[in-house]
Protein backbone atom coordinates (compact mmCIF):
# COMPACT_ATOMS: atom_id res chain seq x y z
CA UNK A 1 0.00 0.00 0.00
CA UNK A 2 1.47 2.77 -0.97
CA UNK A 3 1.79 6.51 1.01
CA UNK A 4 -1.30 8.73 1.14
CA UNK A 5 -0.25 11.99 -0.83
CA UNK A 6 1.00 14.45 1.89
CA UNK A 7 -0.07 17.30 -0.68
CA UNK A 8 -3.83 16.29 -0.46
CA UNK A 9 -5.09 17.91 2.30
CA UNK A 10 -3.61 21.40 0.79
CA UNK A 11 -4.86 20.16 -3.02
CA UNK A 12 -8.49 19.69 -1.10
CA UNK A 13 -8.79 23.35 0.41
CA UNK A 14 -7.25 24.87 -3.40
CA UNK A 15 -10.04 22.65 -4.81
CA UNK A 16 -12.82 24.79 -2.36
CA UNK A 17 -11.63 28.03 -3.36
CA UNK A 18 -8.49 28.54 -1.48
CA UNK A 19 -5.90 30.15 -3.57
CA UNK A 20 -3.47 30.80 -0.64
CA UNK A 21 -3.63 27.22 -0.29
CA UNK A 22 -2.30 26.89 -3.87
CA UNK A 23 0.69 29.44 -2.83
CA UNK A 24 1.74 27.25 -0.19
CA UNK A 25 2.46 24.12 -2.45
CA UNK A 26 4.10 26.77 -4.87
CA UNK A 27 6.25 27.55 -2.15
CA UNK A 28 7.03 24.16 -1.25
CA UNK A 29 7.93 22.97 -4.78
CA UNK A 30 8.96 25.73 -6.46
CA UNK A 31 12.88 24.66 -6.23
CA UNK A 32 12.42 21.53 -7.41
CA UNK A 33 10.07 22.57 -10.51
CA UNK A 34 12.85 25.52 -11.22
CA UNK A 35 15.47 22.70 -11.10
CA UNK A 36 13.65 20.46 -13.45
CA UNK A 37 13.04 23.20 -15.95
CA UNK A 38 16.52 24.20 -15.74
CA UNK A 39 17.48 20.87 -17.12
CA UNK A 40 15.39 21.01 -20.32
CA UNK A 41 16.21 24.60 -20.96
CA UNK A 42 19.75 25.91 -21.57
CA UNK A 43 18.93 29.32 -20.93
CA UNK A 44 18.57 29.95 -17.17
CA UNK A 45 16.89 33.28 -17.51
CA UNK A 46 13.74 31.50 -19.21
CA UNK A 47 13.12 29.14 -16.03
CA UNK A 48 11.24 31.46 -13.66
CA UNK A 49 9.22 32.34 -16.44
CA UNK A 50 8.30 28.78 -17.45
CA UNK A 51 8.18 28.01 -14.05
CA UNK A 52 5.80 30.33 -13.06
CA UNK A 53 3.48 29.58 -16.37
CA UNK A 54 3.89 25.61 -15.26
CA UNK A 55 1.92 26.63 -11.81
CA UNK A 56 -0.67 28.82 -12.95
CA UNK A 57 -1.71 26.16 -15.09
CA UNK A 58 -1.36 23.84 -12.81
CA UNK A 59 -3.98 26.05 -11.01
CA UNK A 60 -6.22 26.05 -13.58
CA UNK A 61 -6.49 22.17 -14.15
CA UNK A 62 -6.76 21.55 -10.54
CA UNK A 63 -10.30 20.62 -11.10
CA UNK A 64 -9.21 18.01 -13.17
CA UNK A 65 -6.96 16.67 -11.01
CA UNK A 66 -8.52 13.70 -9.41
CA UNK A 67 -5.77 11.96 -6.99
CA UNK A 68 -4.64 9.04 -9.45
CA UNK A 69 -1.37 10.09 -9.05
CA UNK A 70 0.73 11.91 -6.45
CA UNK A 71 0.17 15.79 -6.91
CA UNK A 72 3.57 16.01 -7.36
CA UNK A 73 3.82 13.67 -10.05
CA UNK A 74 0.99 15.07 -12.01
CA UNK A 75 3.02 18.69 -11.18
CA UNK A 76 6.11 17.62 -12.65
CA UNK A 77 4.17 16.04 -15.97
CA UNK A 78 2.78 19.80 -16.63
CA UNK A 79 6.32 21.40 -16.26
CA UNK A 80 7.89 18.92 -18.54
CA UNK A 81 4.81 19.93 -21.15
CA UNK A 82 5.11 23.72 -20.86
CA UNK A 83 8.98 23.50 -20.98
CA UNK A 84 8.80 21.28 -24.11
CA UNK A 85 5.86 24.01 -25.16
CA UNK A 86 8.56 27.04 -24.55
CA UNK A 87 10.93 25.60 -26.64
CA UNK A 88 9.27 24.95 -29.45
CA UNK A 89 7.91 28.33 -29.49
CA UNK A 90 11.47 29.62 -28.95
CA UNK A 91 12.29 27.81 -31.64
CA UNK A 92 9.90 29.48 -33.93
CA UNK A 93 10.32 32.93 -32.97
CA UNK A 94 13.04 34.48 -35.54
CA UNK A 95 14.33 36.80 -32.82
CA UNK A 96 15.50 34.96 -30.38
CA UNK A 97 19.10 34.26 -29.92
CA UNK A 98 20.62 30.87 -31.26
CA UNK A 99 22.01 30.25 -27.80
CA UNK A 100 18.74 30.75 -26.39
CA UNK A 101 17.31 28.35 -28.87
CA UNK A 102 19.60 25.80 -27.91
CA UNK A 103 18.69 22.99 -25.58
CA UNK A 104 20.29 20.70 -23.31
CA UNK A 105 20.22 17.91 -25.85
CA UNK A 106 22.35 19.81 -28.14
CA UNK A 107 26.02 19.54 -27.73
CA UNK A 108 27.43 21.81 -25.36
CA UNK A 109 29.90 23.98 -26.83
CA UNK A 110 29.70 26.70 -24.63
CA UNK A 111 32.22 27.03 -21.79
CA UNK A 112 31.62 26.08 -17.80
CA UNK A 113 31.49 29.61 -16.84
CA UNK A 114 29.07 30.48 -19.38
CA UNK A 115 26.72 27.77 -18.17
CA UNK A 116 27.07 28.91 -14.33
CA UNK A 117 26.11 32.65 -14.42
CA UNK A 118 23.72 34.04 -15.68
CA UNK A 119 21.30 36.35 -13.73
CA UNK A 120 19.86 34.46 -11.11
CA UNK A 121 23.28 32.66 -10.33
CA UNK A 122 25.56 35.55 -9.57
CA UNK A 123 28.93 34.77 -7.44
CA UNK A 124 26.83 36.68 -4.56
CA UNK A 125 23.61 34.25 -5.14
CA UNK A 126 26.17 31.24 -5.28
CA UNK A 127 27.48 31.39 -2.23
CA UNK A 128 24.78 32.46 -0.35
CA UNK A 129 23.17 29.00 -1.73
CA UNK A 130 26.25 27.38 -0.64
CA UNK A 131 26.42 29.09 2.68
CA UNK A 132 22.27 27.82 3.33
CA UNK A 133 23.29 24.43 2.60
CA UNK A 134 26.12 24.38 5.04
CA UNK A 135 24.03 25.63 7.70
CA UNK A 136 21.56 23.12 7.20
CA UNK A 137 23.98 20.23 7.75
CA UNK A 138 25.26 21.59 10.49
CA UNK A 139 22.50 22.33 12.17
CA UNK A 140 21.48 19.00 11.58
CA UNK A 141 24.23 17.39 13.63
CA UNK A 142 23.61 19.53 16.14
CA UNK A 143 19.91 17.78 17.27
CA UNK A 144 19.39 14.99 19.40
CA UNK A 145 19.68 11.56 17.75
CA UNK A 146 15.88 11.45 18.25
CA UNK A 147 15.35 14.74 16.69
CA UNK A 148 17.39 13.96 13.54
CA UNK A 149 15.72 10.66 13.11
CA UNK A 150 12.58 11.93 13.10
CA UNK A 151 13.80 14.39 10.27
CA UNK A 152 15.48 12.23 8.35
CA UNK A 153 12.79 9.54 8.00
CA UNK A 154 10.12 11.64 6.87
CA UNK A 155 12.21 14.66 4.91
CA UNK A 156 14.75 11.73 3.22
CA UNK A 157 13.10 8.91 3.92
CA UNK A 158 9.86 9.91 3.23
CA UNK A 159 8.01 7.88 5.87
CA UNK A 160 4.56 8.95 7.19
CA UNK A 161 3.94 9.58 10.65
CA UNK A 162 2.79 5.81 11.69
CA UNK A 163 5.95 4.42 9.97
CA UNK A 164 8.10 6.69 11.92
CA UNK A 165 6.25 6.00 15.07
CA UNK A 166 6.67 2.25 14.65
CA UNK A 167 10.17 2.47 13.73
CA UNK A 168 10.88 4.73 16.49
CA UNK A 169 8.76 2.78 19.03
CA UNK A 170 7.15 5.73 20.04
CA UNK A 171 3.30 7.22 19.54
CA UNK A 172 2.22 9.44 17.09
CA UNK A 173 1.88 12.43 18.33
CA UNK A 174 5.80 12.15 19.67
CA UNK A 175 6.64 11.93 15.75
CA UNK A 176 4.69 14.27 14.70
CA UNK A 177 6.27 17.04 17.72
CA UNK A 178 9.70 15.56 17.21
CA UNK A 179 9.65 16.40 13.66
CA UNK A 180 8.35 20.27 14.18
CA UNK A 181 10.86 20.22 16.84
CA UNK A 182 13.63 19.68 14.56
CA UNK A 183 12.33 21.87 11.84
CA UNK A 184 12.40 24.63 14.47
CA UNK A 185 15.88 24.02 16.12
CA UNK A 186 17.42 24.05 11.53
CA UNK A 187 15.01 26.85 11.08
CA UNK A 188 16.38 29.24 13.82
CA UNK A 189 20.01 28.92 12.57
CA UNK A 190 18.61 29.17 9.24
CA UNK A 191 16.76 32.39 9.64
CA UNK A 192 19.78 35.25 9.82
CA UNK A 193 21.13 33.66 6.38
CA UNK A 194 16.95 33.87 4.99
CA UNK A 195 16.19 37.89 6.43
CA UNK A 196 15.51 39.60 2.88
CA UNK A 197 15.98 43.48 2.20
CA UNK A 198 13.07 45.66 3.49
CA UNK A 199 10.25 45.75 1.51
CA UNK A 200 10.37 42.22 0.23
CA UNK A 201 7.78 40.33 2.04
CA UNK A 202 6.06 37.24 2.16
CA UNK B 1 0.29 41.14 14.67
CA UNK B 2 1.16 37.68 14.98
CA UNK B 3 -1.72 35.18 15.30
CA UNK B 4 0.12 33.14 18.27
CA UNK B 5 2.93 31.89 16.42
CA UNK B 6 5.87 31.30 19.33
CA UNK B 7 8.54 28.74 19.51
CA UNK B 8 7.31 25.59 20.40
CA UNK B 9 3.36 27.29 19.71
CA UNK B 10 0.03 24.70 18.33
CA UNK B 11 -0.06 26.78 15.92
CA UNK B 12 3.20 26.00 14.22
CA UNK B 13 3.26 22.71 15.27
CA UNK B 14 -0.21 22.18 13.28
CA UNK B 15 1.36 23.87 10.18
CA UNK B 16 4.52 21.34 10.43
CA UNK B 17 1.95 18.43 10.62
CA UNK B 18 0.22 19.88 7.52
CA UNK B 19 3.58 19.98 5.68
CA UNK B 20 3.30 16.45 6.08
CA UNK B 21 0.01 15.89 5.31
CA UNK B 22 -1.10 14.57 8.92
CA UNK B 23 -3.89 16.47 9.19
CA UNK B 24 -7.59 16.45 9.01
CA UNK B 25 -9.67 18.98 7.12
CA UNK B 26 -10.65 20.86 10.18
CA UNK B 27 -6.87 21.40 10.78
CA UNK B 28 -5.86 21.83 7.73
CA UNK B 29 -8.68 24.76 6.97
CA UNK B 30 -7.61 26.31 10.39
CA UNK B 31 -3.93 25.80 9.40
CA UNK B 32 -4.16 27.84 5.87
CA UNK B 33 -6.51 30.37 7.50
CA UNK B 34 -3.29 31.06 9.89
CA UNK B 35 -0.99 31.12 7.15
CA UNK B 36 -3.25 33.53 5.03
CA UNK B 37 -3.01 35.88 7.89
CA UNK B 38 0.37 35.98 9.70
CA UNK B 39 4.02 36.39 7.49
CA UNK B 40 5.89 34.75 10.07
CA UNK B 41 4.42 31.28 9.55
CA UNK B 42 4.62 32.33 5.97
CA UNK B 43 8.36 32.76 6.42
CA UNK B 44 8.44 29.51 8.29
CA UNK B 45 6.60 27.88 6.27
CA UNK B 46 9.20 28.54 3.37
CA UNK B 47 11.80 28.33 6.30
CA UNK B 48 10.72 24.20 6.43
CA UNK B 49 9.98 23.29 2.62
CA UNK B 50 13.91 24.83 2.03
CA UNK B 51 15.18 22.67 4.96
CA UNK B 52 13.56 20.04 3.55
CA UNK B 53 14.61 20.55 -0.33
CA UNK B 54 18.05 20.74 0.97
CA UNK B 55 18.49 17.92 3.22
CA UNK B 56 17.35 15.55 0.00
CA UNK B 57 19.89 17.65 -2.31
CA UNK B 58 22.23 20.36 -2.16
CA UNK B 59 21.60 21.51 -5.43
CA UNK B 60 18.16 23.20 -4.21
CA UNK B 61 19.65 25.89 -1.72
CA UNK B 62 18.15 28.99 -2.83
CA UNK B 63 19.60 32.32 -2.40
CA UNK B 64 17.61 34.75 -0.14
CA UNK B 65 14.84 36.58 -1.81
CA UNK B 66 14.79 34.91 -4.79
CA UNK B 67 12.01 32.31 -3.46
CA UNK B 68 10.52 35.49 -2.29
CA UNK B 69 10.36 36.93 -5.32
CA UNK B 70 8.88 34.45 -7.30
CA UNK B 71 6.05 33.84 -4.93
CA UNK B 72 5.11 37.69 -5.02
CA UNK B 73 5.34 37.07 -8.48
CA UNK B 74 3.29 33.99 -8.84
CA UNK B 75 1.14 35.88 -6.78
CA UNK B 76 0.09 38.60 -9.18
CA UNK B 77 -0.71 36.59 -11.84
CA UNK B 78 -2.91 34.28 -9.54
CA UNK B 79 -4.82 37.27 -8.58
CA UNK B 80 -5.58 37.72 -12.29
CA UNK B 81 -7.00 34.18 -12.67
CA UNK B 82 -10.83 33.06 -11.65
CA UNK B 83 -10.77 31.26 -8.74
CA UNK B 84 -11.06 27.42 -9.57
CA UNK B 85 -13.78 25.38 -7.45
CA UNK B 86 -14.32 21.64 -7.74
CA UNK B 87 -15.63 20.69 -4.29
CA UNK B 88 -14.90 17.06 -4.96
CA UNK B 89 -12.89 15.37 -2.27
CA UNK B 90 -9.63 13.27 -2.92
CA UNK B 91 -9.83 9.53 -2.86
CA UNK B 92 -6.12 9.58 -0.97
CA UNK B 93 -7.34 11.54 1.74
CA UNK B 94 -9.47 9.79 4.34
CA UNK B 95 -8.45 11.65 7.19
CA UNK B 96 -9.69 14.52 5.67
CA UNK B 97 -13.11 14.34 5.68
CA UNK B 98 -16.10 16.63 7.07
CA UNK B 99 -19.57 15.42 6.21
CA UNK B 100 -18.07 13.51 3.10
CA UNK B 101 -17.55 16.40 1.30
CA UNK B 102 -19.33 14.61 -0.74
CA UNK B 103 -22.99 16.17 -3.00
CA UNK B 104 -25.40 14.20 -1.48
CA UNK B 105 -28.82 14.50 -2.84
CA UNK B 106 -31.87 12.29 -2.69
CA UNK B 107 -32.10 10.31 -6.14
CA UNK B 108 -35.71 12.23 -7.01
CA UNK B 109 -33.76 15.47 -6.99
CA UNK B 110 -30.62 14.67 -8.63
CA UNK B 111 -32.70 13.29 -11.31
CA UNK B 112 -34.49 16.45 -11.29
CA UNK B 113 -30.88 18.23 -11.96
CA UNK B 114 -30.16 19.87 -15.36
CA UNK B 115 -26.71 18.09 -16.16
CA UNK B 116 -24.51 19.86 -18.57
CA UNK B 117 -22.03 17.62 -20.64
CA UNK B 118 -18.51 19.03 -21.14
CA UNK B 119 -19.02 22.46 -21.94
CA UNK B 120 -17.77 25.30 -19.89
CA UNK B 121 -18.03 29.61 -20.22
CA UNK B 122 -15.20 31.36 -19.99
CA UNK B 123 -15.10 35.24 -19.37
CA UNK B 124 -12.57 37.82 -20.20
CA UNK B 125 -12.16 39.76 -17.33
CA UNK B 126 -14.56 42.68 -18.98
CA UNK B 127 -17.17 39.97 -18.11
CA UNK B 128 -18.29 40.28 -21.84
CA UNK B 129 -18.50 36.02 -23.19
CA UNK B 130 -16.28 35.43 -25.56
CA UNK B 131 -17.68 35.22 -28.84
CA UNK B 132 -15.66 32.57 -29.63
CA UNK B 133 -16.77 30.37 -26.94
CA UNK B 134 -19.87 27.31 -27.51
CA UNK B 135 -22.79 28.75 -25.17
CA UNK B 136 -23.86 26.83 -22.54
CA UNK B 137 -25.84 24.13 -23.41
CA UNK B 138 -28.10 22.60 -20.84
CA UNK B 139 -29.50 18.97 -21.89
CA UNK B 140 -31.69 15.99 -20.63
CA UNK B 141 -30.02 13.82 -18.41
CA UNK B 142 -28.91 10.76 -21.10
CA UNK B 143 -30.59 7.71 -20.21
CA UNK B 144 -27.94 6.27 -19.29
CA UNK B 145 -26.40 8.58 -16.81
CA UNK B 146 -29.78 8.31 -15.58
CA UNK B 147 -29.78 4.56 -14.57
CA UNK B 148 -26.42 5.56 -13.14
CA UNK B 149 -27.48 7.93 -10.89
CA UNK B 150 -30.19 5.17 -9.78
CA UNK B 151 -27.90 2.48 -9.52
CA UNK B 152 -25.64 4.69 -7.66
CA UNK B 153 -28.68 4.98 -4.93
CA UNK B 154 -28.35 8.06 -2.45
CA UNK B 155 -24.62 7.65 -1.94
CA UNK B 156 -22.30 8.24 -4.84
CA UNK B 157 -24.43 10.33 -7.69
CA UNK B 158 -22.55 10.95 -11.01
CA UNK B 159 -23.24 14.46 -11.30
CA UNK B 160 -21.66 16.97 -12.92
CA UNK B 161 -22.39 20.14 -10.88
CA UNK B 162 -22.26 23.49 -12.24
CA UNK B 163 -21.25 27.16 -11.01
CA UNK B 164 -21.51 29.79 -13.41
CA UNK B 165 -20.58 33.23 -13.34
CA UNK B 166 -21.75 36.14 -15.72
CA UNK B 167 -20.85 40.00 -15.49
CA UNK B 168 -19.68 39.17 -11.58
CA UNK B 169 -23.16 37.39 -9.99
CA UNK B 170 -23.38 33.57 -9.25
CA UNK B 171 -26.21 32.14 -11.60
CA UNK B 172 -27.24 28.88 -10.56
CA UNK B 173 -30.23 26.62 -10.99
CA UNK B 174 -32.65 27.55 -8.47
CA UNK B 175 -32.45 24.08 -7.25
CA UNK B 176 -28.66 24.00 -6.71
CA UNK B 177 -29.69 27.39 -4.73
CA UNK B 178 -32.06 25.82 -2.31
CA UNK B 179 -30.08 22.58 -1.86
CA UNK B 180 -26.99 24.69 -0.68
CA UNK B 181 -29.25 26.71 1.46
CA UNK B 182 -30.60 23.52 3.09
CA UNK B 183 -27.12 22.11 3.38
CA UNK B 184 -25.19 25.06 5.14
CA UNK B 185 -22.41 23.19 4.54
CA UNK B 186 -20.24 26.04 2.25
CA UNK B 187 -22.52 28.59 4.21
CA UNK B 188 -19.88 31.55 5.66
CA UNK B 189 -17.16 30.62 3.63
CA UNK B 190 -15.48 32.29 0.76
CA UNK B 191 -15.51 29.18 -1.42
CA UNK B 192 -18.71 29.70 -3.08
CA UNK B 193 -19.67 33.56 -2.20
CA UNK B 194 -19.36 35.73 -4.75
CA UNK B 195 -15.58 36.69 -5.23
CA UNK B 196 -14.17 39.63 -5.71
CA UNK B 197 -13.00 38.22 -8.94
CA UNK B 198 -15.63 36.11 -10.91
CA UNK B 199 -15.69 32.01 -11.21
CA UNK B 200 -14.72 30.32 -13.73
CA UNK B 201 -16.96 27.28 -14.42
CA UNK B 202 -15.59 23.73 -13.30
CA UNK B 203 -17.63 20.40 -14.42
CA UNK B 204 -17.13 18.06 -11.64
CA UNK B 205 -17.90 14.45 -11.28
CA UNK B 206 -18.34 12.67 -8.37
CA UNK B 207 -17.27 9.34 -9.23
CA UNK B 208 -18.81 6.57 -7.84
CA UNK B 209 -16.36 4.17 -5.92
Amino acid sequence: MTSPDADAPLVERVKQGDVKAFEMLVVKYQRRIERLIGRMVRDVDLVPDIAQETFIRAYRAIPQFRGESAFYTWLYRIAVNTAKKSLMELKRDPLVTESARATREDEDERSPVENELSDGETPDAVLASKQIAAAVNFAIEGLSEELRQAITLREIEGLSYEEIAELMNCPIGTVRSRIFRAREAIATRLRPLLDTREGERW
Amino acid sequence: MSSGFEKGSPAAERLSALADGEVDAGAAGAACAAWKSDAELRRTWHAWHLIGDVLRSEDLASSPGRDQRFLLALRERLAAEPVVLAPEPLPQAPAARRNGGRWMLPSAVAAGFMLVAGTFLVLDPTGAPSPAVPTLARVEPPAAVEATMVQAGLREPALPVQAVAVNGRMIRDPRLESYLAAHKQFAGTSALGVPSTFLRSATVDAEPR
